[in-house]
């Protein structure tokens, strides 16, 4: 229970779905402070509720931002590096959009709407990575990005989302690389499909009682969060098949 | 207190833009090596700092982040524009402010304690009455505090910005890479060449890192009376326990401090007043150093070139007679360095 001990953890998009759920699973693996980001408090003073229910003694930290605006960034990790006198163990990159709902095909897909994705889902995580490094780079830190499957298959009709999530799966092992010497990890986690708002924009016809529950894929998430995962880095993980025997390095 | 020493600074010679507005990179200032007992001057480029650091030296960095602490306010119903210069976040949760008006605007004579200034997004200040030792500062107390204060001034602010810089450059020109908490009033400017890359090249060569925060009161008053006199500010600064004994294992070994900017070089020293040994913890230093002070701490130091009649320059002359500065400083504007925070950078060691 007490896998994140001490631990202080960033996790934008919080307000629904993934991030969430993992706000929650962290709070009970006994992190000592979240720093949730979204862009409506409402939703955000909720979720704070919900964990304070499973950990009562956690410090939780809210701020609503909009990644697509860098200046929003700065005032997100201010706010936090404040709170949290200036150390940061984990963020998780969870915030994403989809773009416009049924989405359109490239040809069809407005200019406008494409960069707007592609600014939410891979300069924000670009930006947060950059701002989180100081709070890391003295104790070491893990990052985590969290992808999807149409970040490494170019699905007809995924448009802006599958290409931002290209983008972000290789910024990512660039990022990994450049940190290879630091005490920085950079995974990147594909969830699979989650019954999710997001997911059931993306996929309306479809029946979401056929995608895991966003509780059912969290174990990956800590994993990478905790010291368990330490050494671990530069790796793209699949949340479903995910086992945590799986997941350590072989010991030398 | 007199200027340590005359010196013409023609007006080009202020950096105007941050050269990553220039589609160059950070580090790529120039940097001028001036020997602090002999006074020889090395020209060299910032990229190439490792020449002058030995394996095992410590560079002592301020990672304190910039804020936007310039807000534009509105007095009473006559709707007086005044702008606030964030100076200090006091211990009582006050604030000290630089209040600046339009030239020609007399609401400066009607500045009295209880007038409530008016940010908008629900932000208001209170005057509450000048300060003892500055006479140019306020102190004000927002209706907000905690982190919905912070969340407001960086809604509200913009950074402080002097008149020689060419645009409204926003608040990453003013940030160093390295920068964690947030409570500068501006940046302390002399880390602000480094890049992630040259901070990985000098690990590699051996040198080691620290840091500690400071965060920075404002560099002028504007008032060129004023600045001249130095009025001592008090600043706030946290200096952990990991950097305490990383100073003391570097003198034990023989090894030296090199303080990255004034602001280090300020609360090392003021840490270390008391016992000789930096001593870590949470305090406010009022400490003035200048020609003379007997440096405990710091061995050597990273900055930037400052005008004349500025107190950085006074604190170089702790380090390097004032007379080897005047002719390093001399060499520096024949050879066409550019000064403040965009600008050249100088190591004195």
């Amino acid at each position: 229970m007490n896998r994140l001990n001490r631990k202080k953890i960033l996790i934008t998009g919080a307000s629904q779905g993934l991030g969430r759920q993992l706000a929650l699973d962290f709070a009970r693996e006994g992190a000592a402070a979240l720093a949730l980001c979204a862009r409506h408090s409402q939703a955000l003073d909720k979720v704070r509720d919900e964990v304070m229910v499973v950990a009562p003694d956690i410090k939780v930290v809210l701020i609503e931002a909009d990644l697509s605006r860098p200046l929003d960034i700065e005032r997100l990790f201010a706010i936090a590096l404040h709170e949290f006198h200036g150390r940061l163990d984990v963020l998780v990159n969870n915030a994403s959009m989809l773009g416009p709902s049924p989405m359109p095909y490239l040809l069809d897909y407005p200019l406008a709407e494409f960069q707007a994705v592609l600014n939410a889902n891979l300069i924000g995580p670009f930006l947060a990575i950059r701002k989180a490094l100081p709070a890391m780079i003295e104790h070491g830190g893990s990052i985590i990005n969290v992808t999807s499957d149409a970040g490494i298959v170019g699905y007809a009709g995924w448009g802006a989302y599958g290409i931002s999530k290209f983008g972000l799966e290789g910024m990512s092992q660039t990022w990994a690389a450049e940190l290879e010497e630091s005490k920085v990890r950079v995974n990147w986690v594909d969830p699979g499909s989650m019954n999710t708002a997001m997911h059931r924009a993306a996929e309306p016809d479809e029946d979401p009682s056929q995608w895991a529950d966003p509780a059912e894929v969290t174990e990956v998430f800590i994993y990478l969060a905790s010291d368990e995962s330490e050494g671990v880095t530069a790796r793209r993980f699949q949340a479903q098949e995910f086992t945590p025997r799986a997941g350590r390095m072989p010991k030398h | 207190m007199s200027t340590l020493f005359e010196l013409e600074l023609p007006p080009e010679l202020s950096a105007k833009e941050p050269l990553e507005r220039r589609g160059l990179l950070r580090d790529q200032v120039r940097l001028l090596v001036v020997s602090r007992w002999t006074g020889k001057v090395i020209h060299s480029h910032f990229v190439r700092l490792s020449d002058f650091l030995a394996r095992g030296d410590l560079l002592v960095f301020n990672s304190s982040r910039t804020l936007p602490a310039s807000l534009t306010g509105w007095i009473g119903s006559d709707d007086f524009r005044v702008e606030v210069r964030l100076a200090e976040h006091l211990s009582d949760d006050a604030w000290l402010a630089l209040l600046l008006f339009r030239a020609g605007d007399r609401s400066q004579t009607r500045l009295r304690p209880g007038l409530i200034i008016d940010f908008g997004q629900g932000l208001q200040a209170q005057v509450e009455g000048s300060d003892s030792t500055n006479r140019r500062l306020w102190k004000i107390r927002f209706s907000k505090c905690g982190t919905e204060l912070l969340d407001l001034i960086y809604r509200l602010g913009q950074p402080i910005r002097y008149e020689y810089a060419a645009a409204p450059w926003d608040i990453d020109c003013y940030q160093n890479v390295y920068s964690t908490e947030p409570g500068s009033a501006e940046m302390p400017s002399a880390g602000r060449a480094f890049t992630w890359k040259t901070l990985l090249q000098l690990q590699r060569h051996g040198v080691r890192i620290a840091t500690l925060t400071l965060h920075t009161g404002l560099s002028s008053y504007m008032d060129d009376e004023l600045d001249r006199e130095h009025p001592a500010s008090e600043e706030e600064y946290f200096i952990s326990q990991e950097t305490a004994e990383q100073i003391r294992d570097a003198h034990q070994t023989g090894r030296r401090v090199i303080a990255v900017g004034t602001t280090v070089v300020r609360a090392l020293e003021s840490a270390a007043e008391r016992s000789g040994f930096v001593e870590p913890g949470h305090r406010y230093t009022r400490l003035t150093i200048n020609a003379g002070y007997p440096l405990r701490v710091t061995n050597g130091l990273l900055t930037g070139l400052h005008e004349p009649a500025a107190s950085h320059l006074d604190l170089l002359s702790a380090f390097i007679p004032a007379e080897k500065l005047r002719k390093a400083y001399e060499e520096a504007v024949r050879k066409r360095y550019l000064w403040h925070e965009f600008g050249d950078l100088n190591l004195v060691v």
